[in-house]
């Protein structure tokens, strides 16, 4: 439930998928099939031969090369400069503040109620169920907006109903602590821990 | 032993009317549940994006090493890039066919294996539970953990004996009885059945039971 930029993932990995897709394809036909060889030849000779009389024409005024490489090296460099900006958008959306309202009483100021009292009231609720393997809880903003994440991971062959009904319990008294109410997501997922921990015979 | 619980993974086999799993009645507490909802079933594909943008960084650092040698009128690292550029454009000549077409095939499967991760709806495996306070989201692995206990108590046999494969749309449950001691499949499926109404998964699947025909020896 992060904020991560998921139409431009598909957009870009499938831009991505596609070129690739095609080179592999014509390395293969210049491999496998002879008239294709000819027709690359002509086609990239062609585009060879203007890139050459583009570095021709873009010589430096008084010595010996072009400025069209510096241009390139620019290029590959702004290329480079998106990626790591498109790496560093994966994952973000976190926030550390639960509910930040101003106070409607006589002292001026804003009131901020972390996202840490969520998680140890949870925690400190749910610490000595002998069914769980871990317990997170995560604070994100969702269209600006804080909500909570409860990931829980319960041993083996927990009922996850039943467990969904007592965590959204404790939910419901933490939103009579904290006097708003956020959306939740309860998240029962299984991780190693639970996998290879012992498993919940008797409850 | 640990053949408890198995998770089948995404069943992208059909079904794909109901994109959206946010438009379900469950749980849809504020405006913004619906879109939870949505990222929490499905993929972000974050993984396959850093991988994406290693490899375009990779290569494109690489040409400007080249690139930036070249400008400033160095001799080049391992090849120029006009060289380079000459050498593709002959290139059925100069390279043996045979590695030339293992190449474009290895370049081709990279490219399918993005595409195909753009592409697909990319559903994980989970499914959603009614819920009067929050959205609630289950890995499938849980729901098969807790079938098979179900399953388990009900045949009255051992752990290692029942599998429980939960997918999208289908819930097996897979028995292996114990050697001369007669086994009840209806009895089996109802009580899991039961388990499934009472969980109320969405969508919810549908539940169908396998008894091995052999069984098992001393459990």
């Amino acid at each position: 439930m992060n904020n991560t930029p998921r139409a431009l993932n598909r957009v870009l990995i499938g831009i991505l998928g596609i070129l690739l897709l095609a080179i592999g394809v014509l390395l293969i036909l210049l491999a496998s099939v002879p008239a294709v060889g000819v027709w690359w030849h002509e086609w990239a000779g062609g585009v060879l031969s203007f890139w050459l009389d583009l570095f021709e024409r873009t010589q430096f005024p008084r010595r010996q090369g072009s400025w069209l490489w510096l241009a390139i090296c620019l290029a590959l460099l702004v290329v480079l400069g998106l990626m790591i900006a498109w790496i560093a958008q994966q994952g973000t959306g976190r926030t550390s503040l639960l509910v930040a309202e101003e106070d409607p009483g006589e002292v001026p100021g804003n009131v901020g109620i972390s996202g840490g009292v969520a998680e140890q009231a949870l925690r400190a609720a749910l610490a000595d169920r002998p069914d769980l393997a871990g317990v997170t809880v995560a604070a994100y903003k969702i269209s600006g907006e804080p909500a909570l994440k409860i990931r829980v991971e319960p041993r083996q062959g927990v009922a996850p109903h039943r467990l969904a009904a007592e965590v959204s319990a404790l939910v419901e008294a933490l939103d009579a602590v904290i006097g708003k109410r956020t959306p939740v997501l309860i998240h029962i997922g299984s991780g190693a821990r639970s996998r290879f921990g012992r498993s919940e015979r008797v409850r | 032993m640990s053949q408890d619980t198995q998770n089948a993974g995404i069943d992208s086999a059909g079904h794909d009317t109901d994109a959206v799993p946010g438009s379900a009645p469950l749980g849809s507490g504020a405006a913004g549940m619906g879109r939870i909802v949505k990222r929490e079933t499905h993929t972000s594909r974050a993984v396959v994006s850093v991988i994406a943008a290693g490899l375009v960084m990779a290569v494109f650092g690489y040409a400007l090493l080249e690139t930036g040698v070249r400008a400033i009128g160095q001799p080049p690292w391992l090849v120029d890039p006009q060289t380079a550029a000459e050498r593709v454009v002959a290139l059925p000549a100069g390279i043996p066919p045979l590695l030339l077409g293992v190449t474009g095939a290895v370049i081709a499967m990279a490219g399918l294996f993005f595409f195909l991760n753009a592409v697909l709806p990319g559903r994980r495996a989970r499914h959603l539970l009614p819920d009067r306070r929050a959205a609630v989201v289950v890995d499938d692995e849980v729901i098969a953990a807790a079938l098979a206990r179900r399953a388990r108590l009900a045949a009255n046999v051992a752990k290692e004996q029942v599998m429980v494969v939960v997918s999208r749309n289908r819930i097996t449950v897979n028995v292996r009885p114990t050697s001369g001691v007669p086994l009840r499949p209806d009895a089996v499926l109802e009580a899991v059945r039961r388990e499934v109404e009472e969980m109320g998964p969405w969508p919810m699947p549908e539940v169908r039971i396998q008894v091995a025909t052999a069984g098992v020896v001393g459990a």
